[in-house]
């Protein structure tokens, strides 16, 4: 090897990609007849969508309807069961993200993975660096050349050698649409770029959005914010329960005719049973409970067999909130369990208190995967379980796993099978039957419903109601405001950390809740 | 209950199908310390035949293989001990030298005119403390336990050496050396495979049938989930800790009685039979899965098995060959059947380091 040698295509990839002539060619890229499940939980069925070139196609549907899982097969994060992915008429087979990004395919994820320790430089061009005189060195100079014209093609206008952590969330987003451009990408998915935007971030990025649909690339686009889904698009595509429910064009689509494709008809119909408002005794109580930035400042109440929601955007500090309750993160402020201060709190001593915390992600925090049912269900109440002298008693445990479990109707091969042998929603059952043998006095779920079939559902909104019957207070979080309507006696609305309004009984409206999460006080 | 009685009415739960695919994760913890009982039986009915002084004396006589127990029993010792920490998913790596230590400073209380026993039990406890400080070291700065305990190695054979000064103390009272050490019960059982069986027995119990062991599987299997479901994640690994260090005085005092003499050079010869044993024995070396009667013939396997090759005149080189090839065969083998079951160690591998535990839901498919 002479000290000289260079290797021509990796400049010629990286000059080539500065110059818009040399852009891959206009391409369609489709998704045929997609199926897709994890573990026995269906995310995708029989889809089949076909992003077109000079166009901004969005997706969507409620939480779980399947279209984070649509655009990551067609990224190559996930490999589909069925189905196959057509870019221009060729059918790829065995698609990794490396292959994918190769063919032009890039997905900007719904939280940036950018490297936070490397500059903004570095992440820009990891996977292609330019190499240098020597051919194991970094070309610096070149790197920085390009950089500019790519930071500016998105409007980015940062000190390329600032590491990315130090980047906003909008910059980090903008950053990923320019790494998508150096790589010579032209399919561009963006799931969920918006939701942690404010609006004028988010107008940046629609901004060049438009710009590169004008370059004719193949734009897929995920948001749960209607208005701007109307205001970008030029075809939507609404999923629900991992099917597609029907494609329109933007002329044809009507915030309703969205509204009503991705709700189905059948929840459109339920009506939500009419409670009678009693006042209960106060079981829980927040006095000024704050953790700048997260929350500040929450107070709110929730009486004996009451339910109470609470709605807001992913980062508006709900799970924080609910969190800080249980004591798994510190906060200011006052907790009361029965009127009495409960400070110093933990997961352990709110366990023990009467106070329980069902986690959002049950995959990492709340399932024991490989370990059998039976201890799954009793992990909340060891120190209760039945015992002689040290030792306990299986045959008892077993017992009381099984009452436990059929409580709440899980249906599992045996009481020994691993955890993870079961279904989402039987896994979400299972994780209600643990927390039913801790005899709570209050009871939070967050996102109760996350992750599990339809029947499920219906099931878990019946077992909240039977808790709640029984007299725990429940504080309820949830994304799906549809929930929220049919499940909760009051709701309190959280916007950027604070809570700006209280709906009670027959006045919580989707409508109602739908301005409030997003910080427009209702009239 | 009284809540329970409120509720309506409540339809049939757990249906039983099928069986096969049922109880796979802990069936295959069962299986395997079936055939750790089998390569157990293979192995001594080898050396039944290769080995001309395989049954010697029986149990005790210093020239059969079997009796030779005294050779690699508080490996076995310290085995299970640093099992419970493995079993909490951490690593302890300071347990041989905690060894050489609590055999070091027995020895400098006794000779310091302490009665031997007293001497004992106050080293025992002083090992125990030192895990505990080094369990609340990790625990409460978050430290990694495989760095600390590291530290706690050099720390713990560095002041054993400086304490013992140049000449390692010897000379112990002769029913101490007996009893804990190279004596027998009616001549026959080793006084040491008695204190071990005792230990196993302990062990097995307080994994498998304990409120703590429950706590401390949960724990190893999935940190943050016992966290959430109430458990005090960082007393359960303390305790872990604690234990370990307790095992491996325990052990340390056996060592001392069995050569008559302190030696401050243990951790390299008994750290890594130990943790090989318990790796061997099923347990998940990230925590959360395994039986500890597995660990226990592990440890047979693996204690007979470098005597029985050097009697049958294979070289110590080629003994531990063998004990390497072992130990990767038999997990191979053991990554395959899991495999086929679903839960393989690179499946788990995958679920820590990025994406949601096997089986799971996709994390968080949408969020609004």
């Amino acid at each position: 090897m002479t000290l000289t040698a260079r290797r021509p295509k990796s400049h010629g990839a990286l000059e080539a990609s500065l110059d818009d002539a040399a852009q891959r060619p206009a391409v369609r890229y489709e998704a045929r007849h997609i199926t897709k499940a994890f573990g026995g939980a269906l995310a995708l069925s029989d889809v089949s969508v076909a992003f077109e070139p000079g166009e901004i196609h969005t997706l969507c549907g409620e939480n779980g309807a399947g279209k984070s899982t649509l655009l990551k097969v067609m990224a190559g994060i996930h490999q589909p069961d069925d189905g196959e992915i057509v870019l221009g008429g060729e059918t790829l087979h065995a698609l990794t993200p490396r292959s994918a990004q190769l063919r032009g395919i890039y997905l900007v994820p719904q939280e940036p993975t950018l490297m936070a320790n490397l500059s903004a430089l570095e992440n820009l061009f990891v996977g292609i660096l330019p190499r240098g005189r020597l051919r194991f060195t970094v070309d610096w100079k070149q790197m920085e050349r390009s950089a500019g014209e790519f930071f500016s093609q998105v409007g980015l206008e940062i000190d390329p050698r600032e590491p990315a952590s130090t980047l906003s969330i909008a910059q980090q987003q903008l950053l990923e649409c320019a790494r998508a451009l150096a790589h010579r990408c032209n399919i561009i998915f963006f799931d969920e770029p918006t939701s942690p935007l404010t609006a004028r971030e988010a107008d940046v990025l629609f901004a060049v959005m438009r710009q590169l649909r004008e370059r004719q690339f193949t734009l897929g686009f995920i948001s749960h914010r209607l208005d701007e889904v109307l205001e970008i698009s030029d075809r939507i595509t609404v999923l629900r329960d991992s099917r597609l429910v029907t494609e329109m064009t933007a002329a044809g689509a009507s915030r309703d005719a969205i509204v009503s494709a991705m709700v189905g008809h059948d929840i459109a119909q339920r009506q939500r049973p009419h409670r009678e408002i009693s006042t209960q005794p106060t079981v829980l109580e927040l006095r000024g409970l704050s953790h700048p930035p997260e929350f500040s400042d929450v107070s709110f109440t929730v009486g004996r067999g009451e339910v109470v929601g609470l709605a807001g955007l992913v980062g508006s500090g709900r799970t924080e909130i609910a969190e800080a309750i249980f004591g798994l993160r510190p906060s200011q402020g006052t907790v009361l369990l029965d009127g009495k201060p409960f400070a110093h709190r933990s997961p352990h001593r709110s366990v023990v208190a009467g106070l329980i915390y069902l986690p959002e992600d049950r995959g990492h925090n709340g399932v024991f995967a490989n370990v059998q049912l039976t201890r799954n269900i009793t992990a909340a109440v060891i120190p209760k379980l039945q015992r002689a002298g040290p030792l306990l008693l299986p045959a008892e445990e077993r017992e009381m796993a099984e009452r436990a479990a059929e409580r709440t109707r899980v249906v599992a091969p045996s009481l020994e099978a691993p955890m993870s042998s079961l279904s989402g929603g039987n896994q979400q059952r299972a994780m209600f039957s643990r927390w039913l043998l801790a005899q709570p006095r209050v009871a939070i779920f967050d996102e109760p419903t996350r992750g599990v079939d339809v029947g499920a559902k219906e099931d878990i909104y019946k077992i909240i109601d039977e808790i709640s019957a029984s007299g725990i207070a429940v504080l309820m979080i949830s994304s799906e405001l549809e929930e929220l309507v049919f499940v909760c006696d009051r709701v309190i609305a959280i916007y950027e950390g604070r809570p700006v309004a209280e709906v009670v009984g027959d006045e919580i409206t989707l409508e109602r809740l739908g301005t409030l999460i997003v910080g427009e006080q209702a009239k | 209950m009284a809540t329970w009685a409120r509720w309506g009415t409540v339809s049939v739960a757990v249906e039983k199908q099928a069986r096969p695919r049922s109880e796979r994760r802990f069936g295959t913890d069962r299986r395997w310390v079936f055939s750790l009982v089998f390569i157990l039986v293979v192995e001594l009915l080898f050396f039944n035949f290769a080995v001309s002084s395989f049954w010697g004396g029986g149990w005790g006589s210093s020239v059969s293989m079997l009796g030779d127990g005294e050779n690699f029993l508080f490996t076995s010792m310290i085995a299970l001990g640093v099992m419970f920490v493995i079993f909490a998913g951490d690593i302890d790596l300071s347990v041989g030298a905690m060894s050489g230590f609590a055999g070091v400073m027995m020895a400098e209380f006794h000779l310091g005119g302490m009665n031997i026993w007293v001497a004992v039990v106050l080293a025992v406890a002083i090992a125990a403390l030192i895990g505990l400080i080094q369990g609340l070291i990790i625990t409460y700065f978050k430290l990694e336990s495989l760095l600390v305990t590291l530290a706690g190695w050099f720390i713990l054979q560095s002041a054993a050496l400086a304490w013992e000064g140049a000449v390692p103390p010897y000379g112990f009272p002769k029913h101490f050396d007996s009893l804990l050490g190279t004596g027998t019960v009616a001549g026959t059982v080793p006084n040491q495979l008695v204190i071990f069986a005792i230990l196993a027995l302990l062990a097995t119990l307080i994994v498998h049938r304990t409120r703590f062991g429950r706590q401390l599987v949960l724990v190893g299997h999935n940190r943050d989930a016992a966290g959430y479901a109430g458990v005090r994640v960082s007393v359960t690994r303390i305790r872990a800790f604690v234990l370990s260090a307790t095992f491996a005085g325990i052990a340390g005092m056996c060592i001392a009685a069995t050569y008559s003499t302190a030696d401050d050079n243990l951790g390299p010869t008994l750290l890594l039979p130990a943790i090989t044993a318990v790796v061997l024995g099923g347990v998940d070396i990230f925590g959360g899965a395994g039986l500890v009667p597995g660990v226990i013939v592990a440890s047979f396997i693996l204690g007979w098995l470098t005597p029985g090759l050097l009697q049958d005149g294979v070289s110590d080189t080629w003994a531990s060959i063998a004990i390497g090839v072992l130990l990767l065969g038999s997990l191979t083998v053991k990554g395959i059947t899991d495999r086929r079951q679903g839960v393989s160690m690179l499946d788990r591998l995958r679920a820590r380091s990025a994406t949601a535990t096997p089986g799971a839901p996709p994390p968080a498919p949408d969020a609004t």
